[in-house]
């Protein structure tokens, strides 16, 4: 290896051994710190691997950015995090890195490009894609880096990420650390193909098998990689081969999957020692040699002080305060301007005034681009981006390949690096792929790390029952993704909501489910040329009355306003109204109706069953039971998949004459 | 429509008591006021009057005669004429076990309301009703199946339990406009008191017997009420009657009145001083209730005080004439009269009013012979006079004679006192006052 060691400067040299030293030393202290009980939760060490983040992260720059995994320790030390930081936030303290809110496996600290650790295996990989797109998006000239270990190999985000930085030439260095075991499932079993570089080949991906304790070998290899990616030339594939020396976490039994004899094999490959050897035996005897041994015992001795300093600063910060637990969910509401008077007279579909407010949006801020299948030049399934393929070309109209999960787990990546991306998934149906990754990383983005990232994401696409879509066209699920904390979910039912909504939504900084049902994407209403928004949590009074108040949003607002003239005849007076989002939830609005009727029937068209109407039920229950002269009432979507035939799709969903007959039955009530 | 015939309480903490008897037999007629049943209470036996009128109803499950019963435990229903007995009305709703689910019927009938509704009581109703419910056969089987389409969540139908239900904003309404939502008889589903039916009660005219015209329950009748009520809680009064000749007694006050004197005693006064001394003779019936009903005490004859019922416009008093025994006729007479006269004007004091002997209340100026006069509580006799009646009377060679004779009714306290010394006491009433000048000359 003395040729390595040559074409490598001294200061490099000690900045590489450095760097493994601050993570050798703080995990041991870590380790130390678990079994004393001061870290309160998983504790996965990075001993033995160190070669790897410290000889790819010496060549990042604080704008690159890290996404990693749950062992993750190495990679945030190596690009730069105090060890101070890291330990704080393993022992729950609010100086941590992110603040007591995420702990060992979400470890953020976007400032010096540290992207976040992860309790997922895989989605790193996908975000690592959406960083590369938003650097050439927005030209920045940086590259993203994911840490992956050999179990993220045989999952669909490496194929999907892989094959999407392949063909987009993303800067995206992928560094697979495999250390035989996923966590103690040997890669051996688990894998047809024991070469995971092989892998990358397959996507024609530049892929190199590299041994992983070799801190001069992966810093050469990786800037060759890294250079490569500044310069357009795509992704690379690095496969360290190495090992982890301590437990999969701090505590666990370690030798039922392998033997001591390992494990003390591979003790005696310790890269660092391997690094101090290689570069001081060519040298023996001579005055560089004890000059350089010198330099070494000196850092040593510097980072033990700066691993007991990190400790003790740890071990004396403040915890937390807890009436804070629940703020950086989202991000903090923009000031909202002051919506137009007057609707004007110009009318236009529901699909037309959601294409002005992208097309105007787009127009107004570059950093919006738009991702789905055909949604390019063929201007969406439903027309949402017809033209603007013309006008702001493939990279900001996106064709992807049909892989939601990946494609979504990129946006969630962009996001976090800067770009401001809109997911048009046509179907709803079609975004389960990626459910994971809306609920688990997009939603939570913001909170993990304390609010320092912010998630400007827009997921739109269709929903509902109508023209025989049959039931892998036709879900809603906006209940299901209103369940989850950090997204606002959003269903308008008129033009001119739809527009002042996705403006809304396109310029604020949380992740939006914009949902749009698929036979209302006709309706016209009067709509104003110039741009405005609707705030959210404001529900809209569809139509007053005083003999009951009926929720509904999407069709079901159209379905419902068919009835109201007819039971008007009958003095029956409905007061119709559309929360429009269904997170953030206006409930005052209907807890207002509902003190002034006295009656509440909540039409909604998917199924009743722990929904968004049994919601709306439970919280008038809570809050305006005195209020209540009737019980309340819902009428529901089956609980069902939705058929095909037109005549049982119509028995599943609520039609206006059973609208009409609920809304009676409760006046007699 | 049935009504019930619950279980009263009979004093504070009352919890529980024991149906004696049966005042009257399923299939009779019992009028508002009349007689129902006999309770034992913590202090007494006591019969018990009926609140409502209607022919008389004992279900199959209805608490046996001896048996203990839970204070508001339903016992049976009054029916109007022709109606038919209630269903469900198996379920007498004291010992929890007898509350037995009905079978599912057609076109249940409306029994008056359990009187509550609490949310125990709704949810006991809908555990009832739960396999009458869901007859349309479209609930979903798989017990965590979510409903159908259309209409959802059926609140299961309260009124087949008789449960009285107001929706909560009926409730709140109510209890904003002072309506008693549970008189009310509901517009909405299975009888369920709506706001509306509230906010119509509130909007009504003031109507019906307890509102219209003015309040008769003066603080006096309210006082007399509850001394009466007291009474016959705390008493178990037994009335007898008998005859007595009066004729010499008539003969009497002829004589009195055709004397010179200022004031001419009237038959109460001469039978208030003839009681008396033969009170001396009887000592069982010279007691008084004492120590808040601990204790019966002697009275000792210097404190043979007699009350004397008084008619006044604001209602029954009773003026006790004081120290009977030291006193002549034309005194007692006197005092009599001037206390009467104090009565009438509403110028009692209450000392004027207590520790009697016991009470002499005189009807016969209406023409009323027999009558069970209510005991003064704490006194444990009252003694009760008829008109006086010039009657065929077989005399003693078996000849019919003209005799005046009036009815004698004494009322005792069978707690404080048995039958026997009772009827000794008043045979020799009667026979004072079939001869009274021995007795007013007897010392």
């Amino acid at each position: 290896m003395s040729r390595t060691s040559g074409e490598t400067s001294v200061e490099k040299l000690c900045q590489l051994y450095r760097t493994m030293q601050i993570i050798r030393q703080t995990e041991e202290e870590l380790a130390r710190c678990h079994q004393r009980g001061l870290i309160h939760g998983a504790c996965h060490t990075y001993v033995g691997q160190e070669a790897i983040a410290s000889g790819v992260c010496a060549h990042l720059q604080p704008t690159d950015r890290v996404f990693s995994t749950h062992r993750g320790h190495g990679h945030a030390l190596a690009k730069g995090m105090p060890p101070r930081e890291l330990m704080a936030e393993l022992f729950g303290r609010a100086t941590g890195c992110s603040q007591g809110r995420g702990g060992s496996m979400h470890l953020f600290s976007p400032e010096i490009g540290m992207m976040g650790t992860s309790g997922i295996v895989g989605p790193c990989i996908l975000q690592a894609c959406g960083g590369g797109y938003a650097a050439k998006l927005m030209r920045t000239g940086a590259v993203a880096v994911a840490f992956f270990g050999d179990g993220a190999v045989n999952n669909g985000a490496f194929h999907e990420g892989l094959n999407m930085a392949a063909i987009w030439s993303l800067p995206v260095l992928f560094v697979c650390e495999n250390n035989q075991f996923a966590t103690e499932v040997p890669f051996s079993y688990a894998s047809a193909n024991p070469s995971v570089a092989a892998r990358g080949a397959a996507f024609e991906i530049p892929s190199y098998e590299l041994d992983g304790n070799d801190v001069l070998e992966i810093h050469r290899v990786a800037g060759e990689a890294i250079t490569r990616a500044r310069a357009g030339a795509g992704p690379t594939l690095l496969e360290c081969k190495t090992y982890r020396t301590r437990a999969h976490a701090e505590g666990m039994p370690d030798f039922g999957y392998r033997t001591k004899e390992d494990v003390a094999a591979w003790k005696e490959r310790c890269p660092i020692i391997r690094l101090r050897e290689t570069v001081l035996e060519p040298l023996s005897g001579s005055a560089p040699e004890s000059n350089l041994a010198w330099r070494f015992d000196a850092i040593d001795g510097e980072v033990a002080e700066m691993v007991k300093e990190a400790r003790e600063f740890a071990e004396t910060s403040p915890t937390p305060e807890p009436a804070t637990a629940t703020t950086h969910v989202y991000a903090q509401v923009r000031p909202m301007p002051a919506e137009p008077s007057a609707a004007g007279e110009r009318m236009i579909t529901y699909g037309q005034a959601t294409l002005e407010a992208l097309a105007g949006e787009m127009k107004r801020d570059e950093r919006i681009f738009v991702m789905g299948e055909g949604i390019g030049k063929r201007g969406g399934n439903f027309l949402t981006t017809k033209g603007l393929y013309e006008l702001y070309g493939p990279e900001r109209l996106c064709d992807t390949p049909i892989c939601e999960r990946g494609f979504v787990g990129l946006a969630c990546g962009a996001a976090m690096s800067g770009a401001r991306p809109v997911i048009d998934f046509m179907f709803t149906d079609f975004v389960l792929d990626g459910f994971a990754e809306i609920v688990n990383q997009i939603a939570k983005m913001q909170y993990m790390s304390s609010g320092r990232l912010k998630m400007p994401v827009v997921l739109r696409g269709c929903i509902g029952i109508g023209h025989s879509a049959a039931t892998h066209h036709s879900g809603s699920y906006y209940g299901m993704f209103a369940q989850a904390p950090g997204l606002k979910v959003v269903v308008p039912s008129s033009a001119y909501d739809a527009k002042g909504l996705l403006l809304r939504a396109l310029r604020g900084d949380d992740p939006v489910l914009f949902l749009e049902h698929r036979e209302i994407l006709q309706v016209k209403d009067p709509v104003p040329a110039e741009d405005y928004e609707i705030e959210f949590g404001r529900a809209r009074v569809v139509r007053q009355g005083d003999s009951v108040t009926v929720v509904a949003v999407a069709r079901m607002v159209h379905q419902t306003l068919a009835v109201c003239d007819e039971l008007a005849r009958d003095d029956i007076s409905v007061e119709l109204i559309d929360p429009r989002t269904i997170t953030p939830l206006d409930i005052d609005t209907i807890l207002g109706s509902v003190k002034k009727t006295g009656r509440l029937l909540i039409v909604d068209e998917p199924p009743a069953h722990c929904g968004f109407s049994a919601e709306i039920a439970a919280r008038v229950v809570d809050e305006g039971f005195n209020d209540l002269d009737a019980p309340i009432r819902r009428v529901n979507g089956a609980f069902c998949p939705t058929p095909y035939s037109p005549e049982l799709e119509a028995a599943v969903v609520p039609q206006p004459a059973d609208i009409a007959a609920a809304i009676r039955a409760l006046i007699q009530e | 429509m049935a009504k019930e015939i619950r279980v009263p309480r009979l004093g504070w903490s009352m919890e529980e008591g024991v149906l004696v008897r049966w005042l009257k037999q399923p299939g009779d007629e019992v009028a508002e006021g009349e007689p129902l049943f006999e309770l034992e209470g913590e202090k007494a036996v006591q019969e018990i009057g009926s609140l409502d009128a209607g022919t008389l109803y004992l279900p199959p499950a209805a608490p046996a005669v001896g048996s203990t019963v839970l204070v508001g435990a339903l016992l049976g229903y009054l029916l109007t004429p022709g109606e038919a007995p209630p269903r469900g009305s198996t379920r007498v709703d004291s010992p929890a076990q007898n509350v037995k689910p009905t079978a599912p019927i057609e076109n249940p009938p409306k029994p008056t309301p359990l009187a509550t509704s609490g949310p125990a009581a709704r949810r006991l109703a809908r555990k009832l009703r739960a396999g009458a419910s869901d007859a349309a056969g479209t609930a979903p089987t798989e017990s965590a199946a979510p409903n159908g389409n259309g209409n959802s969540s059926r609140l299961r139908d309260t009124s087949g339990a008789g449960a009285t239900v107001a929706s909560p904003r009926a409730r709140r309404v109510a209890s904003e406009l002072g309506v008693n939502w549970r008189a009310l008889s509901g517009t909405g589903a299975g009888g369920r008191v709506r706001e509306a039916d509230v906010r119509a009660a509130a909007s009504e005219p003031r109507v019906a017997a307890s509102t219209s015209g003015d309040n008769l329950l003066t603080p006096r009748r309210k006082a007399i009420a509850q001394r009466l009520r007291h009474s016959r809680e705390m008493t178990v009064p037994v009335t007898l009657t008998t005859t007595a000749d009066v004729t010499n007694l008539v003969g009497l006050r002829q004589q009195f009145k055709s004397g010179a004197t200022s004031v001419v005693p009237a038959y109460t006064d001469v039978v208030a001083s003839l009681t008396a001394r033969v009170l001396r003779r009887h000592p069982q019936l010279a007691v008084r209730w004492d120590d808040g009903h601990n204790a019966l005490r002697a009275v000792p004859d210097c404190d043979f005080h007699i009350g004397i019922a008084v008619d006044t416009t604001a209602g029954l008093l009773v003026p006790v004439v004081r120290d009977v025994l030291r006193k002549s006729l034309v005194a007692i007479a006197e005092e009599s009269r001037a206390l009467a006269e104090r009565a009438r004007a509403g110028r009692l004091t209450a000392a004027e009013m207590q520790s009697a002997v016991l009470t002499v209340s005189n009807l016969g100026g209406y023409g009323i012979d027999a009558f069970t006069p209510v005991i003064n509580y704490p006194e444990i006799s009252i003694l009760g006079l008829g008109a006086v009646r010039r009657e065929p009377v077989v005399g003693q060679h078996d000849q019919i004679v003209i005799r005046e004779r009036m009815v004698l009714s004494l009322t005792f306290d069978h707690a404080a006192v048995d039958g026997a010394p009772a009827a000794a006491f008043l045979a020799d009433v009667a026979a004072a006052l079939a001869n009274p000048a021995a007795h007013l000359l007897g010392d």
